[in-house]
């Protein structure tokens, strides 16, 4: 008999799944496993704590595994408490994981990621539900890495994107990242772009000076993102990649409202500097950025919200996800409640199932699972 | 018809021979960059054409200066701010160069003898001369068209840390707002993005202007507001609506960090009202024909105080000399006051 | 003596909940936490009012204040009267369910009360 097929209700755009101690290594290749992975302990390289960052290392600290292990190791007990629980359907994977900063070497660790993503995550022992969708992680600062990485992985049956940090410099609109966009168009696949909080160049350099706390840290990281949007509309991305989607990812949205009237306005005056820009930043926007809605920043009068979202046409640009297992999670229960009603299915599963790769409409159904909307 | 207090009008030095002539040894002999940008220049000049009049260094005779601004261009009062030379490493050097600028604000245009009662001066200080910063605040505070304290908008230091605060709270005690601008010239400041160097003048312009966010939110998350409860803050690059989405994160992610950080122990919207200000330039608030149009301006504005905050300027003689022709139609009537001069009138105490 | 009033609910005798200590008892929707805080009994709801998660899983803490005597210029104060969310560490009082910087913000508490050794809960 046919399992019982049920509409896809939630995309969760972003989901943190974390190798367990020493898987990775087997899947960097040498000699940089032995050169730089095993090369010398690591310990701790945390400064911009998450509350009670000792206890909870930025996590829910419902989410360690009874025995003890880190949030997202375990795919069985995401899948209960995301898929089940909070009642996300098909929830985006973006591993994080180590960066270096020799971009060869980040490459050879993102291809480990990728390995892992497909034996651990993806196998069918692991994904018998066929909820989880991975990403081809890529260092876009090795751009031919990057871009044979996208090559290697385009078409696998679970891999809906490829993801890259939201770092490295320049700005992405340089034309030295052209092979990594290249390939990810040939294959349509979108481009999600993750905070990576490394040293150095893998951290924002705000220009003016270091916050001083997480707190001043993660609000002001949002501008880096601005940026990115900055550099890939005036340095014409979109008009050498017309089919290029972008997503940013957990660095949040209400700010691309104001920006966009911002970038209209740089654009009117300063059109004969940059003839090439045919269209209005906020067309480009539009047509090629997507942001996921976790953090949701809301105001004390959720009426000023809903304003913020018709004025932006949310409905176009906004993915829903939660960031589970990170202790900033949004429950789809939670998060659905605040956006207005018309725009629920565009942004709850509709966009996410017209951005990404091998996201299905309809998913085998699961018992107990939570009913979100 | 009403008042128009124009809260950033750019002032200079007429060349290098002028500032030097206001330079004392050893400092007169010194290398000093001049004013001009060199990687992030404005392609086709940095000044409105109908400013740069020859013989003239745009934005340095008060002569012509009050007359396009206060004779053709219906201004009652403008706010000066002295542009200065980049971000020196030679502190003491920076100090010179910042007093040479004050001295000439006052002497040439706070007591011009035809617009000097129609103009109101930022006196520019050094905020890694802290020392310097406060002798020089003393010099000036008590000169009654002295209005404001500046200092620029590059750091390599947020002006939420402690190093600054005996500058706002002396700023504070003298009853004068602090103004942060981008600054002219080139010094050591680091790249103006996050991302580095832009390649784009339409992008460096976009985005220098925000870095007031790094400032703002470090100040909250410092308790400075909280520490010198007189303190006011204008930022006067613009970008005033920025602030709406990011007190919105602030506040969003203000809770679970208040054990983190006891010495700021409100929400961090608290610390807006009375505290914070913006200069509304050329390129802020909702443009006609732009996502959600132009009809909810006035929604917009009420959000977060902002119609308490934003003052209009001009930033003449610079290219995007804003006009208050161009401000939202949709703005009421009381709006318009308050942007146009009665937010400006009651923080610089000048009340008609 | 007065009889308990409303749905009430024998949860465990005093000497099981030491101070310092909670224990969750499945009444209602979530549940209720009863904690002791050295001496006092107080009941809250195992939900957060932000987005639902589970409270009583979250650490029982004190609060930061501003120290200027103390390394890094702060300490913490009233050890174990509040409970922080263990998702987005939101800190609640026990004794009043709210909080000093919104005490608008609030959580669910309930009546508790020591009878012949026994704490009962009004849920």
């Amino acid at each position: 008999m046919e399992p019982r097929k049920v509409p896809v209700r939630v995309v969760d755009s972003d989901v943190h799944p974390v190798p367990r101690p020493g898987v990775i290594a087997q899947y960097v290749p040498e000699p940089i496993r032995s050169r730089y992975l095993l090369s010398h302990p690591r310990g701790e390289t945390i400064f911009y704590d998450a509350p009670d960052y000792a206890h909870a290392k930025a996590m829910r600290v419902d989410a360690f595994t009874p025995d003890g292990g880190f949030p997202g190791s375990d795919p069985a007990l995401a899948f209960r408490q995301l898929i089940v629980e909070a009642g996300s359907d098909i929830g985006i994977l973006e591993p994080g994981g180590r960066g270096h900063h020799i971009p060869e070497v980040t490459s050879a660790y993102k291809h480990a990621m990728n390995v892992w993503q497909d034996k651990d995550w993806l196998d069918p022992v692991n994904n018998w539900h066929e909820r989880w969708r991975g990403s081809i992680c890529a260092a876009v600062e090795d751009p031919q890495g990057a871009a044979r990485e996208i090559e290697e992985w385009a078409g696998h049956p679970y891999m809906a994107q490829v993801l890259i940090n939201a770092e490295p410099r320049p700005a992405w609109g340089d034309p030295k990242y052209d092979p990594v966009w290249a390939a990810a168009v040939r294959h349509n696949l979108p481009v999600s772009c993750h905070l990576g909080r490394g040293l150095h160049e893998q951290l924002p350099m705000p220009p003016v000076g270091f916050p001083s706390s997480n707190h001043d840290f993660m609000v002001s990281y949002s501008l880096l993102a601005a940026n990115q949007i900055m550099s890939m509309v005036f340095d014409g991305l979109f008009e050498r990649f017309p089919t290029l989607k972008i997503v940013l990812v957990e660095h949040a949205f209400s700010w691309i409202l104001p920006l966009m009237w911002r970038l209209d306005a740089v654009h009117r005056a300063r059109k004969s500097d940059i003839p090439e820009i045919r269209r209005k930043p906020s067309e480009y926007i539009k047509d090629h950025v997507k942001f996921t809605t976790q953090p949701l920043d809301y105001p004390e009068d959720k009426l000023e919200l809903t304003r913020a979202f018709e004025w932006m046409e949310a409905d176009k640009i906004l993915l829903f996800s939660s960031d589970y297992p990170h202790w900033t999670f949004d429950d789809p229960r939670w998060l659905v409640k605040h956006l207005p009603e018309g725009m629920r299915d565009a942004v709850m599963h509709l966009n996410g199932i017209e951005t990404y790769a091998t996201v299905p409409t309809h998913v085998t159904a699961l018992d107990g699972k939570a009913f979100v909307y | 018809m009403s008042r128009v207090i124009d809260a950033s009008v750019h002032v200079f030095f007429g060349g290098n021979d002028d500032m030097r002539a206001h330079l004392r040894e050893p400092y007169r002999s010194r290398g000093i960059p001049d004013y001009e940008k060199d990687w992030y220049g404005a392609p086709g000049g940095e000044y409105v054409p109908w400013a740069r009049v020859p013989g003239t260094y745009p934005g340095s005779d008060p002569e012509l200066a009050g007359r396009q601004l206060l004779e053709e261009r219906g201004v009652d009062l403008a706010i000066l701010h002295p542009m200065t030379r980049g971000l020196l490493p030679d502190r003491h050097l920076a100090s010179a160069v910042a007093a040479a600028h004050n001295e000439m604000l006052v002497r040439r245009w706070l007591e011009h003898e035809t617009y000097g009662e129609r103009f109101r001066g930022t006196v520019r200080v050094v905020p890694d001369d802290i020392e310097g910063a406060l002798k020089e605040l003393a010099r000036w505070k008590d000169h009654p068209r002295v209005v404001q304290v500046g200092v620029p908008m590059q750091s390599h230091v947020l002006y939420g840390k402690p190093q600054f605060w005996p500058l706002w709270e002396a700023a504070a005690e003298a009853g004068l707002p602090v103004a942060v601008h981008v600054e002219a010239g080139s010094g050591v400041e680091h790249a103006p993005t996050p991302s580095g160097p832009p390649r784009t003048f339409a992008q460096y312009y976009s985005f220098m202007a925000l870095n007031y966010v790094y400032h703002l939110l470090n100040m909250i998350a410092e308790g400075v507001f909280e520490t010198y409860p007189n303190l006011k803050v204008v930022f006067a690059d613009g970008g005033g609506d920025m602030v709406t989405p990011f007190i919105w994160r602030m506040d969003t992610f203000g809770r679970p960090h208040l054990e983190q950080t006891p010495w700021a122990p409100r929400m961090p919207s608290d610390y807006l009202a009375g505290h914070v200000y913006f200069v509304n330039g050329k390129v802020d608030g909702p443009p006609a024909d732009g996502p959600g149009g132009q009809d909810m301006a006035s929604e917009w504005l009420r959000m977060t105080g902002k119609e308490d905050m934003v003052m209009f300027g001009s930033s003449y003689p610079h290219w995007d000399t804003a006009d208050p022709a161009e401000l939202p139609s949709a703005w009421t009537p009381e709006q318009r006051d308050k942007v146009l001069s009665g937010n400006a009138a009651k923080l610089y105490s000048l009340e008609s | 003596m007065a009889l308990p009033q409303g749905r009430e609910h024998v949860v465990c005798t005093e000497d099981e909940i030491p101070p310092g200590t909670h224990k969750v008892f499945p009444i209602g929707r979530h549940g209720v936490g009863v904690y002791n805080v050295n001496g006092a009994f107080y009941a809250i709801a195992n939900y957060c009012p932000h987005e639902g998660g589970p409270l009583c899983s979250g650490r029982v803490r004190g609060r930061s204040v501003v120290s200027e005597d103390a390394p890094g210029g702060a300490s913490v104060v009233r050890e174990g009267e509040f409970v922080y969310c263990p998702w987005h560490q939101w800190g609640f009082e026990l004794a009043t369910g709210t909080t000093a910087v919104k005490p608008e913000w609030s959580i669910r508490t309930y009546p508790v009360r020591v009878i012949d050794r026994k704490i009962v809960v009004t849920a």
